[in-house]
């Protein structure tokens, strides 16, 4: 086989592996945004169980969350393996999201939304115009660092049989007896789409910065 | 902290037994309830039939440099779906979840060199069987010692495919007998990666299919089929949703016809003759 | 409940060996991965030109892949050029490498952060360039690193986590057998995420006791997930 053929058959995973980041990556920004409004803005209970949730997410290994989570779900549901994988990884990711939006929304001084309610808005009016636009802006950088880690973590979906870049990578060595070049360019377009998301949303910080704000 | 750490234990004993105690059920409920669908339905309706494989076992089921299927199973299947008029969609996957999913219909049915056993008959149900496998013990080049009889590799490091007929054999034989030690077996996600396991000394003796071991030992130069003995195996069979009795005929009648026809015995000159 | 507990419990002696194996692996990943982690640090902050590109290519290339790809590599594809490294040495070997780049960055920075000037102020008092990182710059560079560098080992122990599709018998490993033996993976993958949960929380209450003790106070840095 040639050179062309072997790579192109690895370079088509990449379809997949950008599927499954492309569902994990914005459902876990909503599902954290979600949480971290709750744990900040929440009762009690509410501040209690979003830590809880937050705690035991993180504590344990995203493969042993992700194997959970398909075995619960396609007993619920008919979901696909890539579905199914996709959006595990995006209800594991909501916990370290919500962790970053949660530091953000922090990070926006208590002042404004007391400012934001002596003018007249409510709570829910003062989160939404004046805290969340504020918090999303700045959650970009930590967000990169996210999005870069799901990137990396969609290849565990291999252990699912999604044919993602690094399965094809091994069904390819295995029929050529080539391993070592199939997981080398497995290695680099890995390493091409981390780059790339970095340098993308390096950009979006840039035109989103919020002028003075240290 | 402290109270935390309970309430989080407390937490995942609850879910743990909600979700834990699902799969203990099937035990009880043999079949589906009359009332529901048969698979065969859908498929119908569909169009199309989704088929599980894991596809790393050749000449059964495998994956060629253009990332086709092919193999027995996989031309076997395709003329099963043929004869059924419905188009035939292959979705790849370790083989020790395939079970699993077709008990969870993320697969109409699977075909993946299945044989018969009793565990695996309380889980799903089987079609009659389309062929007849054997067992083989597959040494590297250079290996020195003897296996007259399965019982020898215990000395040796052994690997196995993870959830196979041949790892619960070893399992219940030599591990749980206490003469294979278990950090003397490697269980493995693939075949071919247990292949490449063995030809790099990891392992000493690989326990497969015999057909497969045979196409290894064609693929790598040095290998050698030490045994072969029906010690795990038998009959394959393809493996079918619990309780779907409508599935299950028209499955039957497909591998039937495809007997009578002559068929599955074209595929096996093709696939397994030396 | 009953089921899931029955589970639980006849498979607890393969489970405990199996965290037994997991804490190895990060234990031993966690100290490859300092010293590798270290060297890496220093050459790129005082290394020759070269080596500071070296240590940079080295830690971007090691943080810009998956672990798994890494693993897979060294396990798979080694062997081709005559290189065959046992289930457990190349499991070593990926995590103290992999570990060795997210280390270097958090004591990079507490490198930098210690500045320029007590470099000086060492030379100056006539040490050597490397008595005076060895004897001023990381004893202050790794108290400082620690609050950041705790989220290392945590990392790590939940990293290790997929080795076992190399076939090395961790945890996880066993969890999949008991999932394969008994129909129930949810069951079997829940009891050793229960496991996991415990290990990272004596992991964690290890560390913040060691940064109490080690602290020097009024000079903190920030931390984040890696």
């Amino acid at each position: 086989m040639d050179v062309a053929n072997f790579i192109k058959y690895i370079l088509q995973g990449t379809v997949y592996t950008l599927g499954v980041t492309a569902v994990a990556l914005p459902s876990g920004l909503i599902l954290g945004t979600l949480f971290a409004l709750l744990a900040v803005y929440g009762g009690k209970t509410l501040k209690q169980v979003m830590s809880l949730y937050s705690t035991v997410m993180r504590g344990i290994p995203p493969i042993v969350l992700l194997l959970i989570l398909y075995f619960v779900m396609s007993g619920e549901i008919n979901l696909s393996p890539f579905w199914a994988g996709s959006i595990s990884l995006g209800i594991i990711s909501s916990a370290y999201q919500m962790e970053i939006v949660r530091g953000a929304i922090l990070s926006v001084s208590a002042g404004q939304m007391m400012a934001a309610r002596a003018i007249g808005l409510t709570r829910m009016q003062a989160i939404i115009n004046i805290i969340l636009p504020q918090t999303l802006r700045n959650a970009i950088a930590p967000w990169s660092n996210e999005a870069a880690i799901i990137i990396k973590d969609s290849s565990l979906v291999y252990a699912l049989g999604v044919p993602e870049i690094l399965r094809r990578a091994q069904l390819i060595g295995a029929s050529s007896g080539s391993y070592l070049p199939a997981y080398l360019t497995a290695a680099l377009i890995y390493f091409a789409l981390v780059f790339a998301s970095g340098r993308l949303l390096g950009l979006l910080e840039k035109k989103l910065e919020i002028p003075a704000n240290p | 902290m402290k109270k935390g750490l309970i309430l989080l234990v407390l937490v995942i004993l609850i879910t743990g037994s909600l979700l834990g105690c699902q799969p203990e059920a099937p035990l009880e409920q043999t079949s589906n309830p009359p009332s529901s669908p048969s698979k065969l339905d859908s498929i119908n309706t569909a169009g199309k039939i989704m088929v599980g494989t894991s596809a790393d076992y050749p000449p059964y089921e495998s994956v060629d440099e253009s990332g086709k299927y092919i193999g027995f199973d996989i031309e076997l299947m395709a003329a099963i779906a043929e004869g059924m008029g419905v188009k035939l969609e292959w979705v790849d996957m370790p083989f020790d979840s395939l079970i699993a999913a077709v008990q969870e219909n993320k697969i109409d049915l699977s075909i993946s060199c299945f044989n018969y056993s009793e565990e695996r008959d309380q889980q799903v149900d089987f079609s009659e069987a389309y062929y007849t496998s054997k067992d083989a013990f597959l040494v590297a080049k250079g290996f020195s010692g003897t296996i007259a009889k399965p019982e020898d590799v215990v000395t040796l490091k052994v690997g196995v495919q993870s959830g196979t007929v041949q790892d619960d054999w070893l399992t219940s034989n030599l591990i749980d007998t206490g003469l294979l030690k278990e950090e003397n077996l490697s269980r493995y996600e693939r075949v071919d990666q247990a292949a490449l396991d063995l030809q790099a000394g990891r392992v000493d003796v690989l326990m497969l299919d015999e057909v497969p071991a045979k196409n290894l030992v064609s693929q790598y130069e040095g290998f050698n089929i030490v045994l072969s003995a029906e010690l795990s195996t038998g009959p394959l069979n393809i493996v079918l949703p619990d309780g779907d009795v409508a599935l299950k005929a028209e499955i039957d009648k497909q591998i039937k016809a495809l007997q009578d026809s002559g068929k599955i015995e074209e595929l096996a000159q093709k696939y397994f003759s030396e | 409940m009953s089921g899931w507990l029955a589970l639980f419990k006849r498979y607890l002696s393969s489970f405990i060996a199996g965290a037994g194996v997991t804490l190895e692996l990060t234990f031993i990943g966690l100290g490859l991965g300092f010293i590798f982690g270290l060297a890496l640090a220093l050459a790129r902050v005082y290394g020759p030109k070269w080596l500071r590109a070296f240590a940079t290519g080295y830690i971007e290339i090691f943080r810009g892949t998956p672990l798994l790809v890494q693993l897979f590599l060294i396990y798979y594809g080694l062997p081709s050029l005559g290189l065959t490294l046992s289930q457990s040495l190349s499991a070593y070997i990926a995590l103290g490498f992999n570990s060795a780049a997210y280390q270097a960055e958090y004591l990079r920075g507490a490198i930098q952060a210690i500045g320029q000037s007590q470099m000086m102020a060492g030379r100056s008092i006539g040490l050597t360039t490397w008595q005076t990182i060895r004897f001023v710059i990381l004893p202050q560079a790794l108290r400082l690193a620690l609050p950041s560098w705790s989220n290392e080992p945590i990392s790590l122990l939940k990293t290790t986590a997929v080795v076992f599709l190399i076939a090395v018998q961790d945890l996880m490993a066993r969890a999949k057998r008991a999932a394969t033996v008994t129909y129930n993976p949810v069951g079997s993958y829940l009891a050793a995420a229960v496991i996991y949960l415990v290990m990272v929380f004596a992991v964690s209450a290890l560390l913040k006791w060691a940064e109490r003790k080690t602290r020097i106070p009024g000079f903190e840095m920030g931390s984040k997930r890696v």
